[in-house]
């Protein structure tokens, strides 16, 4: 029992973690029906630049700032080079392609500059565990939970409550519509990408320490967290808190008790039959589609 | 095929069996071993790609199974090598078949996700599974004998020439078949393909279980070829390295999948050379130069958009001399290549050479010289034509959208032989009519009975396969076909052929071929297109593709043939012919409603009309009668109650 408990504490944080990335997919879905193949490994050049930073003797809170700052300056960039002339040529394909071209070479820019080895992130917190429900729990976990909630909080009172939000919920409704109403739809779509890259570098830097750094750590994240987004609902903020953690506590759970190497296939599973059965995800709205 | 074109063939077939005999070495025949073994991959995925629009991440996966196939089975049972090919591609093609069927309900990036999730279930699979596959150990295994002769490097160089020169035989058939057809109308528009009774669900579960057929077959060489195979090979820059084989190549083109799969393996070859790559880098910045200046005198450029793909050329020569070794930085490299793909190369080599040289695409499809006697009247007759009695029974249909009642209650009875007029006000109703009619929505109530069979429930292929068609009020046509082909894509119910028909050019196969292109024809005459049939339906003007939607829906064969706003944005002399084809179509016996907003047009060769107003019937009857009702008046100009109440909810789409 108290082995279970353990598990769900540490897929909880796991989960977390996924929302975080899944949430980073919802915003620029939202704002250009668009997503970056490359998220994960917007997470990974968070995490690696925050190690350099941190490695460099930066203080870990000082660090996360800069970091959240690169994430947003690396989003932006991605959306220049790969979505922008996919967009305007109205081509799926070239949006697809083009963001995992970029994601590709962020990751082996990434293993030229730090290696090929994963590398240690060291703790900001105590890294002996404290009880909790008569379960270990470890300190770093407990940041992760409540620092991915106040992140995806933060975002979303931005979204409500500033007219910038606004701009982006419009541009969300009738893209075509916002941009008459005198909303540069281009810079709200950059500024959504921007967001959802300083999400995942946040996130990045966040599990860090609880995980190994290195430049594979990407990829099988964002695809786990795609899952999230689907299981979640793409249009869906609770959404993908529920189906993060569900992910989560699958994922440890199955590496527990059956092999470690097995524990990305329940999320990957997930995804497939979700979306065989449900395209919309378990809280999205399906779309009526119109001839 | 032409004589020349044949010689080429020819000619390229002999050259590639008489390679090893003049190059002996054997690191050059296992080079172009290679290519072939993945040409048979890129033919395969071409399929989905470039026919269907599909992006698939899950094609290393699939290469995998088809080498582990191969590879397990010799470990465990020491199969020969003619048991281990066929389990290869059948055991693969079933896992293509699992993998549609997440990708029947979604596309586009949801589907590349799908499929890479795929491909990456199936990597952890080979790894974990140890007891099967000897996990990351990897298996070992030797070439194979045939016919108890074990073959050599060389020998088993031809086996791979002769079956990559049978799968490309057999792709380009399937590719130029009815059913080639089929996936590249899914692509161009799939509500046309279901309501063509093509089943979009059916086709994009097909094109995977081909493509994953090739790709199983490639995957059992590539295992005999490298005579060991080990879980990392089939990992995701794998997967990009096909993608970007398919792209870089041209899509919808076996020249274009031979030349991707030469520049994916030469190129980490290149990269590895770096005295080499330096010379490469430097005459393709200058080839690059080249070709943007041509570009900007003739205007067909600008320099600001030349500009990018100018520096970054120069950029990577620049790189390759400042760098001592490429190969840590190959996958950049890729990725580099891949965004000037996609952005500047979007039709691939083949494309750009086609473009730059002016070669027209070959047109599948076109009947050629003596087969080409179209029918001067190839509409059919329909079913039960004379027979009188109602045809279509719509009994209290309700179709809700939230809130909104789109219809209401609408009853609506159709006879046999006749042309009923369907009118009403924008947002009245008439588009969803036709779209429950079909099989696009499920009413929320009410019973739809057609020659006696219920609709409601039915998918639009099977519905349209009993004998209603229709064309759509923003057109719907197979953009990159051209008009005979999106007409024979109407004929695609004529068919008996199946793959192995296809496959093997049988004279069933070659029968029905002939039969439809005759027809396909005929039936653009009929209409007046005979002249445009080798032209793209996206290059059609407006009022030229509508006539084409009525010949295309006219190819089903149908019994009840809807049209929507068939008069929309046609000039007066058109709408005038439009008439005569209408009137031409009842003669045959087919039943016609009619969506049209042309007063003149419904009063003149309507039986009967039918007004929706807010989604309920207001009226019915002759033209005359519908034409004096009051309640009509009102509905089109505006009664005296100005405070019409459903006023501000008008949303439905007309």
């Amino acid at each position: 029992m108290q082995i279970l408990t353990q598990l769900i504490f540490s897929g909880i944080a796991l989960g977390m973690i996924y929302a975080v990335i899944a949430f980073g997919y919802q915003l620029t879905f939202a704002t250009s029906d668009t997503l970056n193949f490359g998220q994960g490994d917007a997470l990974m050049l968070g995490a690696l630049v925050g190690l350099t930073l941190v490695n460099a003797g930066m203080n870990y809170w000082l660090m996360i700032p800069l970091v959240c700052l690169f994430g947003a300056f690396q989003g932006a960039v991605v959306e220049r080079i790969g979505v922008r002339p996919a967009i305007k040529i109205k081509s799926e394909f070239g949006w697809i392609m083009s963001t995992i071209a970029l994601g590709i070479i962020f990751k082996n820019v990434a293993e030229n500059v730090w290696g090929r080895d994963d590398l240690k992130f060291p703790s900001p917190l105590p890294e002996s565990p404290i009880k909790f429900l008569n379960a270990n729990v470890l300190p770093m976990e407990i940041l992760v939970v409540a620092g991915a909630i106040l992140m995806m909080l933060a975002v979303e009172l931005f979204n409500r409550r500033s007219i910038y939000g606004k701009a982006v919920v419009a541009t969300f409704n009738d893209r075509d519509a916002a941009k008459l109403m005198g909303i540069n739809t281009g810079l709200v779509i950059t500024f959504s990408y921007a967001l959802s890259s300083m999400t995942a570098a946040f996130a990045g830097v966040l599990i860090a320490p609880l995980t190994l750094t290195g430049a594979t750590m990407g990829a099988v994240l964002g695809l786990k967290a795609f899952a999230v987004a689907i299981i979640g609902g793409l249009t869906s903020g609770m959404g993908i808190v529920v189906g993060g953690i569900i992910l989560g506590i699958a994922e440890t759970t199955t590496g527990f008790y059956l092999s470690t190497g097995y524990k990305d296939v329940p999320g990957l599973v997930l995804l497939l039959i979700v979306l065989a059965v449900r395209p919309a995800g378990l809280f999205g709205k399906t779309a009526i589609k119109k001839v | 095929m032409k004589t020349s074109q044949l010689l080429l063939a020819i000619a390229g077939v002999a050259a590639l069996l008489l390679f090893p005999v003049g190059i002996d070495n054997p690191y050059y025949i296992h080079l172009l071993e290679t290519i072939m073994i993945y040409a048979i991959v890129l033919f395969g995925l071409d399929i989905v790609v470039g026919y269907t629009g599909q992006v698939s991440l899950g094609h290393a996966g699939l290469f995998g199974l088809g080498a582990y196939a191969a590879g397990v089975l010799v470990l465990k049972l020491a199969a020969p090598f003619w048991i281990t090919v066929p389990v290869a591609i059948l055991f693969t093609a079933g896992f293509g078949a699992l993998l549609a069927l997440p990708a029947l309900r979604v596309s586009g990036p949801y589907l590349a996700m799908v499929t890479l999730a795929f491909g990456t279930i199936i990597q952890i699979l080979i790894n974990e599974m140890s007891f099967l596959t000897e996990g990351p150990m990897g298996i070992k295994l030797e070439k194979p004998a045939l016919f108890g002769h074990k073959l050599d490097e060389r020998e088993f160089y031809w086996v791979v020439a002769v079956l990559m020169v049978l799968a490309l035989i057999v792709v380009h058939r399937i590719l130029r078949s009815h059913l080639g057809r089929a996936f590249e109308a899914l692509r161009g528009s799939p509500v046309a393909s279901d309501c063509m009774g093509v089943s979009v669900y059916r086709y994009k579960v097909y094109a995977f279980v081909i493509s994953a057929g090739f790709a199983g077959l490639a995957g059992c060489l590539y295992a005999y070829s490298e005579q060991y195979i080990s879980p990392n090979t089939y990992n995701f820059e794998l997967t990009v390295l096909f993608l970007l084989a398919v792209i870089m190549g041209g899509r919808k083109s076996r020249i274009g999948a031979m030349l991707g799969a030469t520049i994916i393996v030469l190129l980490p070859k290149l990269l590895d050379d770096v005295v080499l790559f330096r010379y490469v880098s430097v005459a393709l910045a200058v080839l690059v130069m080249a070709t943007a200046a041509v570009a900007i005198r003739r205007g067909r450029a600008t320099p600001v958009q030349m500009a990018i793909p100018v520096a970054g050329s120069i950029a990577l020569a620049g790189l390759s001399f400042w760098l001592d070794t490429m190969t840590d930085w190959r996958l950049s490299i890729f990725g580099v290549i891949m965004l000037f793909v996609v952005y500047y190369l979007q039709d691939g080599i083949v494309g750009f050479v086609r473009k730059a040289f002016n070669i027209r695409t070959p047109q599948p499809g076109a009947p050629t010289e003596g087969e080409g006697r179209a029918q001067s009247d190839a509409v059919s007759t329909a079913a039960h034509a004379g027979a009188s009695g109602d045809l279509l029974q719509a009994g209290g249909v309700l179709m809700q959208f939230g809130g909104l009642k789109a219809l209401n209650n609408v009853d609506l009875t159709i006879r046999r032989g006749t042309i009923h007029g369907l009118i009403g006000p924008n947002g009245s109703g008439k588009s969803t009519m036709m779209n429950v009619l079909t099989g696009i929505y499920v009413p929320t109530a009410g019973s739809l009975v057609f020659a006696g069979r219920s609709l409601v429930g039915r998918t639009s292929a099977d519905i349209a396969l009993s004998g209603i068609a229709r064309t759509f009020q923003n057109v719907q046509l197979f953009g990159e076909m051209t008009a005979l082909q999106n007409v024979q894509v109407g004929l695609h119910h004529s068919f008996r052929s199946n793959l192995l028909d296809v496959a093997l050019g049988t004279p069933r196969y070659r029968r029905e071929r002939e039969a439809a292109a005759a027809r396909a024809l005929g039936l653009l005459k009929f209409v007046g297109l005979e002249s445009f049939a080798a032209e793209e339906a996206r290059n059609l003007p407006y009022g030229k593709q509508r006539l084409l939607e009525i010949a295309r829906a006219l190819a089903l064969d149908p019994q009840l043939l809807l049209l929507d706003e068939p008069a929309a944005g046609l000039t007066a002399p058109d709408i005038k012919e439009l008439m005569v084809i209408i009137r031409k179509i009842r003669e045959h016996g087919v039943t016609v409603i009619l969506i049209e907003h042309h007063m003149d047009v419904v009063m003149s060769i309507c039986d009967t009309v039918s007004v929706l107003d807010f989604g309920q019937k207001i009226a019915e009857g002759v033209p005359a009668a519908v034409q004096a009702n009051e309640k009509v008046i009102e509905a089109y100009l505006g009664g005296q109650d100005a405070a019409d109440p459903h006023a501000a909810t008008t949303t439905a789409n007309a």
